[in-house]
């Protein structure tokens, strides 16, 4: 001891002592030393039984063996020399130092010198030495034993106890006296112990005097005599039967109690398999929130051992944008002591977050009190995946639906799948549905053309209609100008897939761009996923375009046309009206479309055959057309075509669906035409005046002069001597005569140009055609012109209007004369025929010697403006032509197999369709028919 | 006094062929009226006829194709042409080729005499009563 306490020991006035626990001393203060006269150097484990005497020392040394088995205070008493050779009496007491638990560690002794005190002690040691004595009256059983093991001695009490002489256990090594199983260790640990020196300290089995054998502690020290060495040991045996029995009791109970808790163990390794084997984190918290438990699985996803994380510590692990209100929530429920769950994320070990859900449960004892609350957390990143991507996609639909622009639906949805993507740039390129080039659709983040290159990824994948892809561009030989592009804004990996339309062609590529090489490509699903909504989205608003398209074509077709579409559904009478029938109206087009409605815009003329119209299509259930006209408020009159079709609908209910064409225009451009036309027959009739100039005057003014010279001669007959009476009498009928022979050819003419209404009588072609040709006569002379006719003797009648195919034949007759006037060199020759056909139509034809047409000209002669005269108009035949055509006839022109040509038309007989005259307000759609005769012809 | 002088009508049209002789017969000429230009060739009056009065535009041979006709023939008869056709270019032609003078119908008495009497002779045409009060 080579310390404060060491100091204060040997300071101490009186001799003190320590020992081991086994009773070895180990230490002697400076007051022994000094009292002993030993030095500091002495082994105190020797030098202090040369300071005994030597008759009490084998006493002492047992005593002391007893008191060290004992571990428990004691006294002995001994005579120890003083440095100076006397003995003195002194009473050592010891006392054991023990630890904590009450285990000896070490005695410690002090020695009193009693040499004073007292005769007793004297009287006992007077007696001399009674070795025997003394070791009887220790109250162990205490033996001396050679350094052979001999037995030299041994106490009452052992003898008593073993209930054994003496000289029988002399022979204790061989004897059983000592159990055989312990014999080997008991021999050779005496053995030790003689070598050594050191105590001797041994538990063996001893047989008792009643044949049973008791367990003993055995202790031995050596007795050192005046010349250091061991004479003999003295060992004093305890019996610790009852200990050991305890201690084998106590052995068994720790058994037992080893196998408990080693049952308790096993079954805690269960429960924490169990609890390990639970797919979540488990885990455990006292009352007052701070966890003590975390199960293998958290420790695991965490990457932090379970100490580091207990109590609050755990929190640095949840997502902090989480944070504040789990915590606010973890608060909650401890204050409230109920069950509760919450979301929120976790960090991985890698540093990525996942989403959990975190279910905490308390328990309560049997009084109610809150002990303990467990909690369990469930991985539901996928769950919140999914759920994210599925209201991602509702968006995108309702974006759909609700009519969202494709960009916008497009840039949503590579905005909803850069984020499934985590960490990658979504794009849409859209293929051309005329070219099949690419372009950009959506692409943010990234340019927007980059799709467009003709050379890419994109490009690959719409050509080839499958997955183009590269794991790392840097290591890319592909695309390089697409790459440099696409490197330049961070892309390191792609993944281009086709997306298809419902018809399988490819409308558009969706490519995923991730800014790191993928060690995976991205989910196969979701691609498809992903692609499958930008399909819908690419066909649904091409569609959409398309509709629109083709309802703006609709109702710009029915403006143009000024035809509306509607629908009249019978069961219901419900009427339903395209945009453009409401403009036709005139009406307000948020009115429901009734017939009341219809009839505030009817003609009041055209009710009774509406009405009948909508009678008979109720019943009969056919397509039918339809015309009326409408009235407006300010007094215009509009002319309506209807047109309506008969169908099933959807309950197999009749409906019409139909079309009505506001006809207006047309009517009173018809109208309007037929006005004109009759002004340019009129004008035709007038224009062909000219050309009669020279016939009119020819037939005026040969009456004309005529009467002339007949009243001269008159004159001068009544003037001669006699006058010649008979003779003048004769002038004056001839005068007479001539006079009404010019009147008729003015009649003529006047009943010929007059703008008369179109009368259809029954007439013959031949009596017209000689009128005509009477009219014609003088001219055709003057010009040379001879004209035969070949009439039919028996030609039926015709029903037509006499003035207007008079005007006829006089235009054909007119075109035969020029055409023969310049003709040289052959006969100039007009001929007229008449001929009754065998389908019942009467023909006159018109033959001249003149110019001719050519084959090709046929039809062109005849159309309007058309002349190869100078001074013509060139209407002639036109309006002949729709004259001929009014009578339901035909005009028609040839060239003949030799000079000239031939102009003919033919009419039917009996009388054709011609209708009567007069205005007809019943209007039909035939084509070609007698309406022109119901308007003014002039 | 003398003969009558011969003056031959040829008209297609009959009021001309009844009325205009007696007038001229009036005039103290006596008168043959022809319906054609062959009628009158084929008459034998040719000759004797001292004017023609002739209609321009006639079927068959016209009155200008009977004055070609004459002067191929050459009988350089004296024609007074009548025509019904008022054409400004048409008397200029006809004078030109050697007609006496064209009258358009209706033409007055005064006017025929004087044409007459250019054509056979100042007085000679006169051989007859003058009219009384002729109306030009």
């Amino acid at each position: 001891m080579q310390n404060e306490s060491s100091r204060v020991v040997d300071a101490l006035p009186a001799p003190v002592w320590t020992a081991l626990a086994d009773g070895r001393i180990d230490f002697v203060n400076l007051a022994w030393r000094e009292f002993a006269g030993h030095g500091p150097d002495d082994d105190p484990g020797r030098a202090w039984q040369s300071a005994v005497h030597p008759d009490d020392l084998p006493g002492l040394l047992g005593h002391w063996n007893a008191i060290v088995a004992s571990a428990e205070p004691g006294e002995m008493r001994a005579r120890l020399r003083r440095f100076d050779g006397r003995f003195r009496r002194f009473v050592l007491r010891a006392r054991p130092l023990a630890d904590a638990s009450g285990r000896v560690t070490g005695w410690c002794g002090v020695n009193t010198d009693v040499e004073d005190c007292g005769p007793v002690e004297h009287d006992r040691h007077a007696r001399g030495i009674d070795f025997q004595a003394i070791i009887d009256s220790i109250p162990a059983m205490v033996a001396l034993m050679t350094p052979d093991g001999a037995l030299e001695a041994i106490n009452r009490h052992a003898l008593d106890y073993l209930g054994a002489t003496f000289e029988a256990l002399k022979h204790w090594t061989t004897a059983d006296t000592v159990h055989p199983d312990d014999l080997p260790a008991v021999a050779a640990a005496w053995r030790q112990a003689v070598a050594t020196g050191e105590p001797y300290d041994i538990e063996h089995r001893i047989r008792r005097a009643d044949g049973a054998y008791h367990w003993f502690h055995v202790r031995g020290l050596p007795l050192i005599n005046s010349n250091g060495d061991v004479s003999s040991w003295c060992v004093v045996e305890a019996d610790i039967e009852d200990r050991k029995r305890d201690a084998v009791l106590l052995a068994s109970e720790k058994q037992l109690l080893a196998q408990a808790l080693e049952d308790v163990r096993r079954s805690e390794d269960q429960l924490r398999t169990i609890i390990d084997a639970i797919p979540g984190f488990v885990w455990t918290a006292d009352p007052d929130g701070s966890v003590d438990f975390l199960n293998h699985r958290w420790c695991e996803y965490t990457g932090l051992p379970m100490f580091d994380s207990l109590g609050k510590c755990w929190t640095s692990t949840i997502h902090p944008d989480d944070s504040a209100a789990l915590q606010a929530h973890w608060h909650a429920l401890l204050e409230s002591g109920r069950p509760g769950e919450f979301e929120a994320r976790l960090r991985r070990r890698d540093g990525a977050f996942r989403w959990f859900l975190i279910r905490t449960v308390p328990l309560h004892d049997a009084a109610g009190k809150l002990v303990k609350w467990y909690g369990q957390n469930t991985d539901i990143e996928d769950r919140k995946q999914a759920e994210m991507l599925l209201a991602g996609e509702k968006r995108l639909l309702g974006m759909m639906a609700g009519g969202s622009s494709l960009p916008g639906v497009l840039a949503a949805l590579c905005e909803l799948a850069g984020a499934a993507f985590g960490g990658c740039r979504c794009s849409i390129a859209l293929v051309d549905p005329r070219h099949g080039q690419l372009s950009g659709g959506a692409a943010p983040g990234l340019p927007r053309d980059l799709a467009a290159h003709d050379v890419g990824p994109e490009a690959a994948a719409a050509a080839l209609n499958s997955q183009v892809a590269s794991a790392d561009l840097l290591r890319e030989q592909r695309w390089p100008a697409w790459r440099a592009e696409a490197v330049a804004h961070g892309v390191r990996s792609v993944l281009s897939t086709p997306i298809a339309s419902t018809s399988a062609t490819v409308v558009g590529v969706l490519s995923v761009l991730g800014d790191r090489p993928a060690d995976s490509p991205p989910d196969r699903n979701l691609v498809a996923q992903f692609t499958h909504l930008a399909g819908i989205a690419i066909e649904r608003a091409r569609s959409e375009a398309a509709l629109r398209q083709s309802e703006a074509f609709l109702a710009k077709g029915q403006r143009m046309s000024a035809t509306g579409t509607f629908s009249w559904r019978m069961a219901t009478g419900e009427i339903t009206w395209s945009e453009e029938i409401y403009r036709i109206y005139e009406l307000d087009p948020d009115q429901p479309a009734t017939f009341e409605l219809i009839d505030t815009r009817l003609h009041p003329d055209d009710g009774p055959s509406h009405n009948e119209m909508r009678r008979l299509q109720r019943e009969s259930g056919g397509s039918f057309e339809h015309e009326h006209r409408l009235l407006m408020p300010d007094g215009r009159v509009k002319y309506l075509h209807l047109d309506a079709h008969a169908t099933r609908d959807e309950h197999g209910q009749l409906e019409y669906i139909g079309a009505v064409q506001d006809v207006t225009d047309r009517r009173l451009a018809e109208e309007a035409l037929g006005r004109v036309r009759s002004e340019l027959t009129h004008l035709a009739r007038v224009a062909t005046l000219g050309a009669l100039t020279a016939s009119i005057a020819h037939e005026v003014n040969q009456p004309l002069a005529g009467i002339i010279t007949n009243a001269n001669t008159c004159l001068r007959m009544l003037a001669a001597d006699p006058p010649n009476v008979d003779g003048a009498r004769e002038t004056a009928r001839r005068t007479i005569r001539d006079g009404n022979r010019a009147s008729d050819v003015i009649k003529r003419l006047r009943v010929l140009f007059a703008k008369k209404e179109a009368t259809t009588e029954a007439m013959n072609l031949n009596e017209a055609a000689r009128e005509v040709i009477a009219m014609l006569m003088d001219e055709l002379q003057k010009q040379g012109i001879v004209l035969w006719t070949e009439f039919v003797p028996d030609l039926p009648a015709v029903a037509g209007d006499r003035v207007q195919l008079q005007q006829v034949i006089l235009n054909l007759l007119l075109n035969a004369a020029d055409a023969v006037r310049d003709v040289a060199g052959r006969p100039r020759r007009i001929v007229v025929t008449t001929a009754h056909e065998d389908d019942g139509r009467v023909r006159l034809a018109v033959e001249d010697t003149g110019t001719g047409f050519a084959p090709e000209d046929a039809d062109r002669l005849f159309t309007a403006f058309y002349t190869t005269k100078g001074e013509g108009m060139g209407i002639g035949l036109s309006i002949s032509r729709s004259i001929i055509e009014s009578h339901d006839g035909r005009l028609w022109a040839r060239p003949n197999n030799g000079p000239g040509s031939t102009f003919a038309f033919s009419i039917p007989c009996p009388p054709g369709r011609a209708s009567s005259a007069g205005g007809d307000n019943d209007f039909r759609h035939a084509a070609g028919n007698q309406r022109d005769h119901a308007v003014e012809t002039f | 006094m003398g003969l009558p002088l011969l003056v031959s009508v040829v008209d297609d049209d009959e009021s001309v062929r009844e009325s205009l002789p007696d007038l001229l017969r009036e005039f103290g000429f006596s008168v043959q009226a022809f319906a054609s230009a062959e009628e009158f060739l084929a008459s034998g009056h040719v000759d004797a006829t001292r004017c023609l009065i002739l209609d321009v535009a006639m079927p068959g041979m016209s009155g200008p194709d009977l004055q070609h006709e004459l002067k191929l023939l050459g009988k350089p008869i004296p024609i007074v042409f009548i025509t019904a056709h008022c054409e400004a270019a048409m008397r200029p032609r006809l004078l030109e080729r050697g007609a006496v003078e064209c009258l358009f119908k209706p033409f007055s008495e005064a006017a025929l005499l004087e044409a007459l009497d250019a054509a056979i002779g100042a007085g000679r045409a006169r051989g007859g009563a003058r009219p009384p009060e002729a109306q030009q």
